[in-house]
């Protein structure tokens, strides 16, 4: 009886193997719950406000067979007269969250964000192999593609292997919304406004936070709150290595 | 009009960027990740035997002038107290072999605050270099060295429980375990560079069976 379960155990495992070995993989394993957007909306920080970009992380997980969740952008925004401030943590369920492989990359949201000094130093699982899209594809990342013209975004959209890691949050490190004045959201995900400023320090007007999605480069490597941007337009985004993509997290 | 004038300008600032890495002017290195290990496994012949081996390594790239110490913490013993790694190798900035900035100070290097700690430093596998200025393995890649002994705490601390965290302080080939992180700040479940699991044990093999080599952080006090 014991011996039967060992040999149905190892059968299943050979089975197995030999199933990995005759396809790689299929699609999306079923608990996908995390992707980075595989392609951008295209129009900067323009995304059609916070919905419009819940309906396109919607629209590219239908494509990728996990429709059936609820998904919603990891975006913050700024609190505006007579409308308070989102928080991205706040819209993205409890998690645990799992990748295209099924790998989590957090547990739950005090983990995803390091909610204590432990967990913080320790850091989540988001890295440049575990934060793939949709697809199942890795996000070029630093030093990937080096090329005079990387950071324009004609050059990004022909050359699908060049750096583009910066995701946009405009999220602090603990994933709260920044407080209203300084722009950190594109005006809240509707502006395709240029900067005041082709240099990033300098700049004082449209702007984004953006993570750095292959935890490289950026001072620091944060995943979801590295540094600003010189605007809001598509070639603005591009200046710094970003072309407009972002998380998706799925609420169940 | 505009467009000409940005792609002007931004080539204008890469290639003085180019102009500075040639002309010498970068910042001297005072970071690296050893390209090799001592090859005894945890065995580095305590902390004098991997300080030299730092000391040795940097000197080989013509480095001069530079105290360097091993990021490594040692175990209390009786009447010999720990050693923190994070207590030996000054207070930084700290850069790598093509001038680029690892941390501005201790705090950044380990996240003292709670925001630097999510933030992060600037250590990660496009910085972490060798001091030949080359990338090291990480996950992904064949071979993977990515293990980097510490046998720290997070925080940069040594440990203070009486299990073997530093292969007997540095001085196993055999028994016991050390702490690593990951170079590439990139597999364990974490993103921790200084303290992401234990080794399997302290031989060569033992090393080389979780995805290291015997590698370690080399730091420059001055």
């Amino acid at each position: 009886m014991k011996t039967t379960a060992v040999v149905g155990l190892a059968l299943s495992a050979l089975l197995g193997s030999a199933f990995a070995l005759a396809a790689p993989q299929a699609g999306a394993d079923p608990k996908m719950s995390y992707f980075v957007t595989s392609k951008a909306i295209g129009k900067g920080g323009n995304l059609g406000g916070i919905e419009g970009a819940d309906r396109h992380c919607q629209a590219l997980a239908a494509a990728a067979g996990a429709g059936n969740r609820t998904w919603r952008a990891y975006l913050s925004t700024q609190a505006r007269p007579g409308k308070p401030a989102i928080n991205a943590r706040d819209r993205i369920g409890k998690g645990p969250w799992y990748n295209y492989k099924g790998d989590v990359v957090a547990k739950d949201v005090s983990h995803l964000h390091g909610d204590t000094l432990d967990q913080a130093r320790l850091g989540n699982n988001i890295t440049k192999l575990t934060n793939l899209t949709e697809k199942g594809e890795i996000v070029p990342g630093l030093n990937d593609g080096l090329n005079p013209r990387s950071r324009e975004y004609a050059y990004m959209l022909e050359q699908t292997v060049s750096n583009r890691h910066e995701t946009l949050t405009g999220s602090q490190p603990d994933g709260r919304a920044y407080p209203p004045g300084k722009d950190y959201t594109c005006d809240n995900w509707t502006s395709e406004a240029n900067g005041t400023s082709d240099n990033l320090r300098e700049n004082q007007g449209a702007n984004v936070q953006v993570g750095m999605s292959d935890r490289n480069g950026g001072g620091n490597g944060s995943w979801n709150s590295a540094h600003g941007t010189v605007g809001c337009s598509q070639q603005n985004l591009a200046r710094t290595h970003g072309i407009g993509m972002y998380y998706c997290f799925a609420t169940n | 009009m505009k467009k000409t004038g940005a792609v002007a300008a931004l080539t204008l600032s890469l290639l003085s960027g180019v102009c500075v890495a040639l002309a010498g002017q970068q910042m001297p290195m005072s970071f690296f990740v050893t390209s090799v290990g001592v090859g005894k496994g945890g065995d580095l012949g305590g902390l004098a035997g991997a300080d030299a081996h730092c000391q040795m390594l940097a000197a080989a790239t013509g480095s001069t002038g530079k105290t360097w110490r091993a990021y490594l913490s040692t175990q209390a013993r009786p009447g010999q107290p720990a050693v923190n790694a994070r207590d030996r190798i000054g207070t930084g900035p700290w850069y790598n072999a093509k001038g680029q900035p690892i941390s501005q100070n201790q705090a950044e290097l380990h996240g003292d605050t709670l925001e630097m700690a999510q933030r992060g430093s600037d250590l990660y596998k496009q910085s972490a270099l060798t001091e030949k200025g080359q990338l090291v393995n990480g996950a992904g890649d064949m071979p993977n060295m990515h293990d980097t002994l510490t046998g720290s705490q997070l925080d940069g601390r040594a440990f203070a429980d009486t299990m073997d965290h530093t292969c007997n302080n540095w001085t196993s080939s055999g028994m016991g375990t050390a702490q690593v992180g990951h170079s590439d700040r990139t597999g364990g479940g974490n993103t921790s560079w200084n303290s992401s699991h234990a080794s399997r044990g302290c031989s060569q093999a033992d090393l080389v069976g979780t995805g290291g080599a015997g590698l370690f952080y080399c730091f420059a006090v001055n």
